[in-house]
């Protein structure tokens, strides 16, 4: 400012951008705020900032701390949490990719973070937020519910596993769909399955009151377990009940593995090495498991034919969490489980992949979540920084079994659940009516496309999340 | 009508076998449904109208598929299963008179218009033979009345389904906010909406229950879960972001501009002096509220664009305590960059600035006297530039931009990327031809984006004299509304675009440095063959480009030579 103020004084006609030049070889180290860079238009600062994040990102990717931090330094300019959209994506981006270079110095790395608070609440709270404020959970607790209907009608005892149970709207709704049926109510059962327990003990709360006021049978048997860890065994599915499993953004962290260890291990020691408590516990159903990999040949992604081929033409299955997961799932033969994954590709092993496809999905969010939420600046705030944020940060900085947040597009997810013993149950038109009901209650930008019985949820033409039905499929 | 429709559609069906050869298209669809299973003779008609396709491009009228005795319907196998393209449903009147124009719906009808021209006309007698049922299929292929034996009875049925159902709401209901594709459905709505509807506590109405069903699941949890979270709500924003006072102020400033933007030159320059007043008077709640800007300043960013505008305002209190003139000015230039310019509301424009600016100085004079001679458009652009101190010309000229591109005040950071994607890619298919154009044209867009007034005034002769054009050019692309400042760079010159900030700093080098940058870095276009997604390797090399330039004079800048060094590592996706 000091420069622009003597610039104003000054007589000189060709010195101004001379006088840039000089600001803009300063060192960066001092801090100087390069008052050209804030005067840029947003567009111009858009494009900008593209750019060096590109270009940081290359530098992060190359181990090349020194012009990484450069461009860092650069950025953080023009970045700001609190700017246009993507100054806001800029800031979070560069934090990620700050982190990944910093957990390099593993000392360091901790010493930084060793005070801070684990924020699960925090998260929850953003969660909560990132439901009431964008449609995208509504909606797809809007097609869930429909596909539970169309598939449990005629019910009289309906089992509801819900793998992230945070939100008790939808089966308030679910609830309320029910007790219209022609057929009366059927006997409800929600298994509801979250590590925080005040979590579970609020939605047995809120949705046994609802489930009195609506008078349906009900019940709600609350599983506080990590989904890595959940034990399918302890899931208790009697007989005579319709099992529906619901999967709202969860499935992706189980693809989280040891890449490393993956690829060392040699085929024979995977099994043993990467047992994780999940495939310990697997074994629960052993006969299905078993029968499984009998009938079932080599390509299933079980843990050990998974390993086995890491180089498959699929390279789907990277996991044997997920391979199991889904047998387990499987071996409770649900009626049906609906799946709603984010539609993008951030499973990729090259970090620049990983940004590029990063960018523009959260571009594509920033600018929804900016368009949706006019008025209440800092509940926008809290869930870009405490979701989208760290969704980034995952994404970005961490590796291996740290790395939970690996969105993959539903034509992976199709392969998968496929090739675990899934068939696929198209989405109904009426389940696209009821989103696009709901969306006409004052959202637009966003949008359903249906494509070969598989609903996408879109902000403008963008697809960001997938919600597909499945149902168990008896192998003959 | 039963009978009109009945045989206007026959006529339409016979028109198909006419007019086959450029009016048939069918789709794949429509292709697995004519498994005609008779031999009565429409069924060649059909495979006539198989066979012939169109050419892309061609407007198709009609899209027809006839059987004759596909058994479909339960109640009447023998119905005529029709299957209309969604244009052909949705097109009003299809018929058009060649002497007049007038659009009919029906062919009949237009026959006996064709009468009162005295032209030939045939029209269909109601044939003694029993008249075939006809059914409709809903073009919409995921729709379950896309099956033909769910096909539905009447085409008015069709029409109404089809827009309903898979149409855009173009009717909307003021009092709720719901939106009806079919305006009789809208008006049926409105008559009743209010008087017997269900209310959820969250104050949206509904007519229908069942919509009030699906609302309530989600509404009453929501309520009840900020109530049980109420940090969530402004109670924070209020003592975090200071007063609320702030927003009333800007709105208010923001309500007075809004209904400038109306006015027409002749009257505004009396507005202009009424909206001082009123700035002035919301003026202390900037300064003292305002001060310590930056976060205040950037939460009301993502608001309207005259928000904005008033945002820059106290950035440059902050920078000049020199709080009534720029503000007064802030609020002046909007009207006429708004209002299509005419060279005497310029010229009005400018003095009132002048003479209320105690701060104008020399090369306001300058300008002004320029603005009379030239077009209107440049001197519009140079009294802003010239009246205003040097942040606030930038500041100013920025929300112009951003008052014109509308809509989106801001580039969506999506479309941000798109646009870094296309840049990738046209900058691939740089050529060397328009070097020296788009030197001039950076030059232009140098001075206008330049925060600096003396570096506008250097490039300012050269500018007018040589640029003219560009320059008008450029305030067209403004004043057209798209968001374009860069694209009219971007047809020109990707170069432009790719320096973005840049640019500004290049302006005050002397001309004939300036014109040699220009044209190496175009010249070092010719290299870029590689297509790169997101033109990341464009991007950095670039970057690197234009600064290695400056590095070589300016032996500075070390940190973006050292992108430079990493220029071929660069393109990896």
């Amino acid at each position: 400012m000091a420069g622009l103020i003597q610039e104003e004084n000054s007589s000189s006609i060709t010195s101004p951008p001379v006088h840039f030049f000089h600001m803009m070889s300063l060192s960066p180290g001092l801090g100087s705020p390069y008052p050209w860079l804030r005067e840029l238009k947003s567009e111009e600062r858009g494009l900008y900032l593209i750019r060096l994040l590109l270009a940081c990102a290359n530098h992060v990717a190359a181990c090349s701390v020194e012009n990484a931090n450069i461009s860092l330094e650069h950025i953080s300019h023009l970045a700001s949490p609190e700017g246009d959209a993507m100054q806001r994506i800029a800031a979070y981006f560069t934090e990620a990719l700050a982190h990944r270079m910093l957990k390099g110095w593993s000392g360091l790395y901790r010493a930084l973070n060793s005070t801070k608070i684990s924020s699960s609440s925090e998260r929850i709270m953003a969660q909560r937020l990132f439901f009431e404020l964008c449609p995208f959970l509504k909606l797809s607790y809007v097609i869930t519910n429909q596909a539970i209907m169309e598939a449990m009608e005629g019910e009289k005892v309906v089992h509801i596993i819900d793998l992230f149970s945070f939100e008790p709207a939808q089966w308030i709704n679910l609830m309320q769909l029910l007790s219209t049926r022609p057929e009366g109510p059927p006997h409800l059962i929600i298994t509801g399955i979250h590590e925080q327990k005040e979590v579970l003990d609020q939605m047995a709360a809120r949705l046994t009151e609802e489930a009195e006021n609506l008078d349906i049978p009900f019940q709600f048997n609350p599983i506080v377990s990590k989904l890595e860890n959940l034990n399918v065994g302890s899931l208790r599915v009697r007989m005579g009940e319709a099992l529906a499993i619901s999967s709202v953004l969860q499935l992706h962290s189980l693809l989280a593995a040891d890449d490393d260890m993956l690829r060392r291990n040699s085929p024979s020691s995977s099994m043993n090495s990467s047992s994780t408590p999940l495939s310990r516990i697997l074994p629960v159903n052993p006969r299905t498991l078993g029968e499984f990999l009998k009938k079932d040949f080599a390509i299933l992604p079980s843990p050990s034919s998974d390993s086995a081929s890491p180089s498959s033409p699929f390279s789907l299955a990277q996991s044997p969490k997920m391979g199991s997961f889904l047998n387990a799932l499987w071996g409770l033969s649900p009626k049906l489980m609906v799946v709603t994954e984010q539609e993008s590709d951030h499973n990729a092993s090259s970090l620049m992949d990983r940004v590029v496809e990063a960018l523009k999905f959260y571009a594509a969010l920033f600018d929804c979540l900016e368009s949706t939420v006019t008025q209440a600046h800092t509940e926008r705030q809290k869930v870009e920084k405490m979701l989208f944020g760290e969704e980034i940060k995952n994404i970005i900085a961490c590796e291996g079994p740290e790395r939970k947040e690996r969105h993959e597009k539903l034509e992976k997810w199709i392969l998968r659940l496929e090739l675990a013993g899934f068939g696929r149950v198209p989405l109904s038109y009426n389940g696209m009516l009821q989103a696009k009901r709901l969306l006409s209650y004052g959202y637009d930008g966003y949008n359903i496309k249906d494509e070969n019985g598989c609903l996408f949820i879109c902000w403008q033409d963008c697809p960001l999340f997938s919600v597909s039905a499945w149902r168990f499929r008896r192998y003959e | 009508m039963a009978a009109a429709s009945s045989s206007s559609s026959a006529a339409m069906f016979f028109g198909v076998r006419e007019e086959g050869q450029n009016q048939l298209q069918m789709n794949q669809e429509q292709h697995s449904l004519a498994t005609p299973t008779s031999s009565t003779p429409p069924t060649s008609a059909s495979q006539t109208s198989k066979k012939k396709r169109n050419l892309p491009g061609t407007p198709s009228k009609l899209q027809i598929v006839c059987f004759s005795h596909y058994s479909v319907n339960f109640f009447d196998p023998d119905a005529v299963v029709i299957a209309l393209s969604p244009k052909t449903l949705m097109a009003t009147n299809r018929f058009i008179c060649e002497v007049c124009n007038k659009g009919f719906q029906r062919e009949q009808n237009l026959q006996l218009h064709r009468r009162g021209h005295n032209l030939p006309w045939k029209l269909r007698q109601k044939t003694t033979k029993e008249v075939k049922r006809k059914v409709y299929l809903c073009p919409e292929p995921s729709c379950v009345h896309h099956d033909p034996s769910r096909a539905l009875g009447d085409l008015t049925g069709v029409k109404k389904h089809y827009s309903r159902k898979h149409g855009e709401k173009k009717w909307k209901c003021d009092k709720c906010s719901k939106r009806y594709a079919v305006q009789s459905d809208w008006k049926a709505h409105s008559k009743t909406c209010g008087t017997r509807e269900y209310r959820c506590d969250c104050g949206t109405l509904f007519s229908r229950r069942d919509s009030f069903i699906t609302h309530r699941a989600f509404c009453d949890a929501l309520a009840q879960e900020s109530a049980r979270h109420p940090t969530n709500v402004n109670t924070i924003g209020s003592p975090l972001y200071g007063n609320s006072n702030i927003g009333i102020g800007l709105s208010q400033v923001g309500s007075h501009l809004s209904s400038l933007q109306d006015h027409r030159p002749h009257s505004s320059a009396s507005d202009i002096l009424r909206l001082g007043g009123a700035s002035r008077s919301t003026l202390p709640q900037f300064d003292h509220h305002l001060l310590p800007s930056s976060s205040i300043s950037s939460s009301l960013r993502p608001q309207q664009p005259i928000q904005s505008s008033a945002f820059y305002i106290p950035e440059a209190n902050q920078d000049y305590h020199d709080v009534p003139n720029k503000q007064l000015h802030g609020l002046m230039h909007l009207p006429d960059l708004q209002s299509n310019p005419t060279p005497p509301s310029a010229a009005n424009l400018f003095n009132l600035s002048f003479f209320s600016n105690s701060n104008a100085n020399n090369s306001a004079i300058n300008a002004h006297s320029n603005a009379d001679n030239e077009n209107s458009s440049s001197s519009l652009l140079f009294s802003s530039q010239f009246t205003n101190g040097s942040v606030m010309s930038e500041s100013l000229f920025s929300t112009s931009i951003q008052q014109e591109s509308m809509v989106p005040p801001q580039m969506s950071a999506t479309a941000l990327l798109q646009k870094a994607v296309q840049l990738g890619s046209t900058t691939s298919n740089n050529n060397n031809g328009g070097a020296a154009a788009s030197a001039s044209l950076l030059r232009g867009f140098g001075s206008t984006s330049s925060c600096n007034p003396k570096s506008a005034n250097h490039s300012f002769g050269g500018f007018l004299g040589e640029n003219e054009n560009n320059l008008q050019d450029l305030m067209n692309s403004l004043a057209c509304g798209n968001s374009s400042i860069f694209t009219t760079f971007g047809g020109n010159n990707e170069q432009g675009t790719d320096y973005g900030g840049f640019n500004i700093k290049r302006t005050g080098f002397d001309e004939g440095h300036k014109q040699q940058q220009i044209a190496t870095a175009g010249v070092g276009g010719s290299d870029r063959l590689t297509r790169d997604f997101l033109g990341v390797g464009e991007i950095v090399r670039s970057m690197s480009g234009g600064f290695s330039q400056r590095d070589r004079q300016q032996s500075g800048l070390d940190p973006m030579s050292s992108l430079d060094s990493e220029d071929n590592s660069a393109p990896r996706f």
